[in-house]
């Protein structure tokens, strides 16, 4: 019934107004999302080729706006955050994918336990969690005052504001959003080409190689870009707990849309950024698919 | 009046012709077969009735009233579907009551009408339950009884007893034609099963692969008398033997090539008939007589050799083999115990049938 | 599984026992000290009920908590109510499986994007940024859930019901009501309760589109954290660890009931 209307629909095609009307009009969620999403976007790629006289009067097409930010701070800036966001992801791969693993097939008992501790965070004001990092982490924080009870050190480690800081709480937020994906796929794995595999005589490394990783790659691509694009753009995390040291692009983008009164300089920025993203975003699609196929080499 | 008349519908779907300019007309108030393998569009045909889907061209007629450009709901026509497609979230009651509600009946009324038909169906224990609760036999019931207690003129059948088992099948067959006679409501019921159409149909049509109708008729015209080799073969199975037809005016018979000439009977003069024509001969297994000894009173005869034999417990099915490498299946019914001719295998036998018995076809 | 190593599996183990630690240890530790009397650093004195005292009475707290309520029930129903209307279009015979695909940007593209052009839009629309702004904002995101989610289950309906309901006699209007929408109501309930979170947690477009006016919880313990430890924020925590462990549960519940349909 996928493919082909049933008789049902078309028949209600035939007596119902709708059939008089294009189908982009008339239908609210279509003309909201043409309204409030692409169309700021357009403005937004748009504005980034306008200049801007005084009192923000058009001018005319400009690429000054964008070569302002073809330079080195600036691409040292989306350098830092795709680091960040490649970092992030494999982080959070590396720690997800055993997680999930055991959720899918060994918890049998407390899988359900386990499940719901781990949305129960996921669902919880994103803000608590910075608190809560901060509490553990200040130089007042319990982690120091532990450390120091415990005699291991004498002065508090300046934990926050540190790349430290930024990794440990991107991680902490972003983990479900790859564990989720890779384990609701692991849990619909046919665990017979599991036994097929010992059965044929291959070690446990060797299956976990050539069938689990590249027949859940689809899942694994799914959690990957679930983490890495909002990882790029992420703007709360390093802006609470990363201090000044480092400015990644969110940070730049909010820095300039605030302060300034077109907004556009704000704009071009996130449009070089958004390029680089999807240049990046692409790379390392294609980079999964060739490590996995590599897998089963 | 509740006769459907189908006036040269045709529909095609993707390229592809589906039902291929129809005219049909069903019977008000009978039970109507439309028999045809999978695939030749025999359902699309009680789609377009029932108004799921639009024809291209044509017209149908419920009594007088020509519903062609009628939508679904404004037809007096009710389907059951062949997975009875009951309402998940709604109980029995609540399914069976659903066009009731439409209609705006009184909650009383529909309580005790809705409680009669369900007696009547046996399901009163079963009032309350979620259809996934039932039995498949319990849900193909459920979608009766909804299908037929707002009265529709005419009741649709998708091949509605394709998901029992043969015993609960049987049962079923029986059960529905009883209903059909107490309500006297036009029933087309649609299957590619020939024994189903057989034993319920007042009267059936073919359908051929090609989305057109073969032949319409009562069972026993179509299995005793069909009227190409496809319905012969379709229906029940046959033995086909061609040749030519000699001798048209006074004492017909079909030569066939290896094996001789052979009586024919002639019932009806066609049109194709002529002198020295290829002609097709079809002779169903039960009525050839097989026996070691030579028996006269037969008009015609053949030799041949058997070559297997399957027991079907009613009946032994032989498959002799022919002087021209061709085979013949002959039924024998177990009349006894212990019979008085055991026939085996690479016997020598003798075929006999009366010309009556045959049927000649077009080729 | 036997060729797994017993070595292999304890690393499996530990390291899962591990990250379950590491997501909860922070929580925990705050949720220990929200009963301390005394403000950390100070180490633990007795235990006491003042600070969830003062959470209760803090009369900006109610009003930003009040203010992420509404926005977020808002944004919920209209996004609800617009993935509906796209359904009823679908079983009119709108074809949407194509645009479908409009709306999964909402989801992939990073919130400071989405708030940055937005932020444009208000500008050149001259539209005042307050709660009304949130709400679109937050829609938005609800949409990205909402419509592929329950389009997806409507896909996996059986149309023949569809069909059933109709040949019976009821309108296409009354076949929406009457079957299809208390067919996906289990999914859009779990949806709803998707979109409710992420609205009521969300930080970044409430960061950029409030405006001067709006309070949402997010910012009043953003404006809290800028001050430095309180422990009143480490109450907050606490309660609301709990509305979301019921909320959690919730969604449980209502994921296994919904395997029926």
């Amino acid at each position: 019934m996928a493919k082909r209307e049933c008789g049902a629909v078309r028949e209600m095609k035939k007596i119902f107004l709708f059939r008089d009307y294009p189908f982009a009009i008339g239908i609210p969620a279509i003309i909201f999302q043409m309204l409030f999403f692409y169309l700021p976007l357009a403005i937004l790629v748009v504005g980034s080729f306008i200049a801007f006289g005084e009192e923000g009067r058009l001018q005319g097409f400009t690429l000054e706006k964008l070569l302002f930010f073809m330079r080195a701070p600036y691409f040292k800036v989306i350098g830092y955050s795709l680091l960040l966001a490649s970092g992030n992801a494999l982080l959070c791969f590396l720690i997800a994918y055993p997680l999930a693993y055991y959720l899918a097939f060994r918890g049998k008992r407390i899988k359900n336990i386990l499940l719901f501790l781990l949305i129960v965070p996921f669902w919880t004001n994103f803000l608590l969690h910075v608190y809560a990092w901060f509490f553990v982490l200040e130089r007042q924080g319990f982690l120091n005052i532990f450390l120091q009870k415990l005699g291991l050190i004498h002065e508090p480690i300046a934990f926050l504001n540190s790349l430290f800081s930024v990794m440990v709480m991107m991680v902490y937020y972003y983990l479900p959003f790859m564990v989720l994906p890779i384990y609701s796929s692991l849990e619909k794995f046919d665990t017979r080409l599991i036994e097929a595999s010992y059965d044929l005589g291959a070690s446990w490394r060797q299956t976990m190689k050539k069938v689990l990783l590249p027949l859940s790659s689809r899942s694994i691509k799914t959690g990957f870009f679930l983490v890495y694009i909002p990882s790029f753009g992420e703007f709360a995390i390093p802006e609470l707990m990363g201090g000044d040291r480092q400015m990644f692009v969110g940070s730049v983008v909010a820095h300039y849309i605030l302060g300034d009164t077109t907004g556009s300089l704000g704009a071009a920025f996130t449009l070089i950024s958004c390029c680089a993203l999807i240049i990046s975003a692409t790379i390392w699609f294609k980079l999964i698919d060739y490590l996995l196929k590599r897998c089963v080499k | 009046m509740r006769s459907i008349q189908l006036k040269k519908l045709k529909k095609t779907l993707q390229g592809e012709v589906i039902v291929d300019t129809i005219d049909l007309k069903i019977p008000s108030g009978k039970f109507f077969a439309l028999l045809g393998p999978s695939g030749c569009g025999k359902t699309t045909l009680l789609r377009l009735i029932a108004g799921l889907e639009q024809a291209d061209s044509g017209q149908i007629f419920l009594g007088d009233r020509d519903i062609t450009g009628i939508p679904i709901h404004e037809r007096p026509i009710n389907m059951v579907f062949q997975n009875y497609a009951l309402f998940p979230h709604l109980t029995v009651f609540e399914n069976v009551a659903y066009s009731l509600k439409l209609k705006k009946m009184p909650p009383a009324t529909i309580k005790s009408v809705v409680q009669k038909i369900l007696e009547a169906f046996n399901l009163e224990n079963h009032l309350y339950k979620l259809p996934h609760q039932l039995s498949g036999g319990q849900q193909q019931r459920v979608a009766l009884a909804r299908a037929i207690v707002d009265e529709p003129e005419v009741l649709l059948l998708d091949e509605p007893l394709a998901a029992l088992d043969f015993k609960l099948r049987e049962r079923m067959l029986i059960e529905l034609i009883e209903l059909q006679d107490k309500l006297k409501t036009t029933f087309i019921y649609v299957t590619h099963d020939q024994f189903e159409a057989l034993t319920v149909a007042d009267q059936m049509a073919i359908m051929n692969l090609d989305g057109q109708i073969e032949q319409i008729g009562t069972p026993k015209e179509i299995y005793e008398f069909p009227t190409s080799s496809f319905v012969a073969k379709f229906v029940g199975t046959t033995n086909i033997l061609s040749g030519s037809l000699t001798n048209l005016e006074t004492d017909p018979y079909i030569d066939i090539p290896q094996l001789g000439r052979f009586k024919v009977h002639i019932p009806q003069r066609k049109d194709w008939m002529k002198e020295g024509c290829p002609v097709i001969m079809s002779i169903r297994p039960e009525k050839i007589f097989i026996s070691k000894k030579e028996v006269q009173n037969f008009s015609n005869v053949l030799k041949g050799t058997v070559h297997s034999i399957v027991y079907h417990g009613r009946s032994t099915q032989y498959n002799v083999m022919l002087p021209n490498k061709t085979r013949l299946q002959v039924f024998e019914q177990n009349e006894e115990h212990f019979t008085q001719e055991v026939i085996d295998y690479d016997n020598e036998v003798y075929l006999y049938w009366q010309k009556e018995n045959a049927v000649l076809l077009e080729k | 599984m036997k060729p797994i190593t017993a070595l292999a599996r304890t690393a499996n183990l530990t390291l899962v026992a591990s990250t379950y630690l590491f997501l909860y240890v922070p929580l925990i530790v705050l949720l220990v000290f929200s009963f301390n009397s005394t403000p950390f650093p100070a180490p633990w004195t007795s235990f006491t009920w003042r600070w969830y005292h003062e959470l209760f009475s803090s009369g900006p707290l109610w009003e930003a908590f009040r203010n992420s309520l509404i926005i977020a029930l808002s944004s919920t129903f209209i996004s609800i109510t617009a993935g509906a209307l796209l359904i009823f279009y679908a079983t009119q015979g709108g074809r949407i499986g194509k645009a479908l695909v409009l709306f999964y940007g909402n989801l992939i593209i990073p919130e400071v994007v989405l708030a940055v052009s937005l932020l444009g839009f208000f500008s050149l629309a001259s539209i005042p940024l307050g709660l009304a702004t949130l709400i679109l904002a937050h829609t938005l995101l609800g949409l990205g859930f909402v419509i592929p989610l329950i389009y997806a289950r409507f896909q996996e309906l059986d149309h023949r019901l569809h069909e059933a309901s109709l040949v019976l006699g009821a309108t296409p209007l009354q076949t929406f009501f009457k079957v299809t929408l208390p067919l996906l109501r289990p999914t859009m309930i779990t949806t709803a309760l998707l979109v409710f979170i992420i609205s009521f947690d969300d930080f970044v477009l409430s960061y950029f589109c409030a405006g001067s006016s709006a309070q949402t919880l997010s910012l009043y313990i953003l404006s809290m954290l800028r001050s430095g430890i309180s422990p009143i924020v480490n109450a907050l925590t606490a309660i609301l660890l709990i509305l979301s462990s019921a909320l959690v549960l919730i969604f449980f519940s209502l994921r296994s009931r919904t395997k029926l349909f």
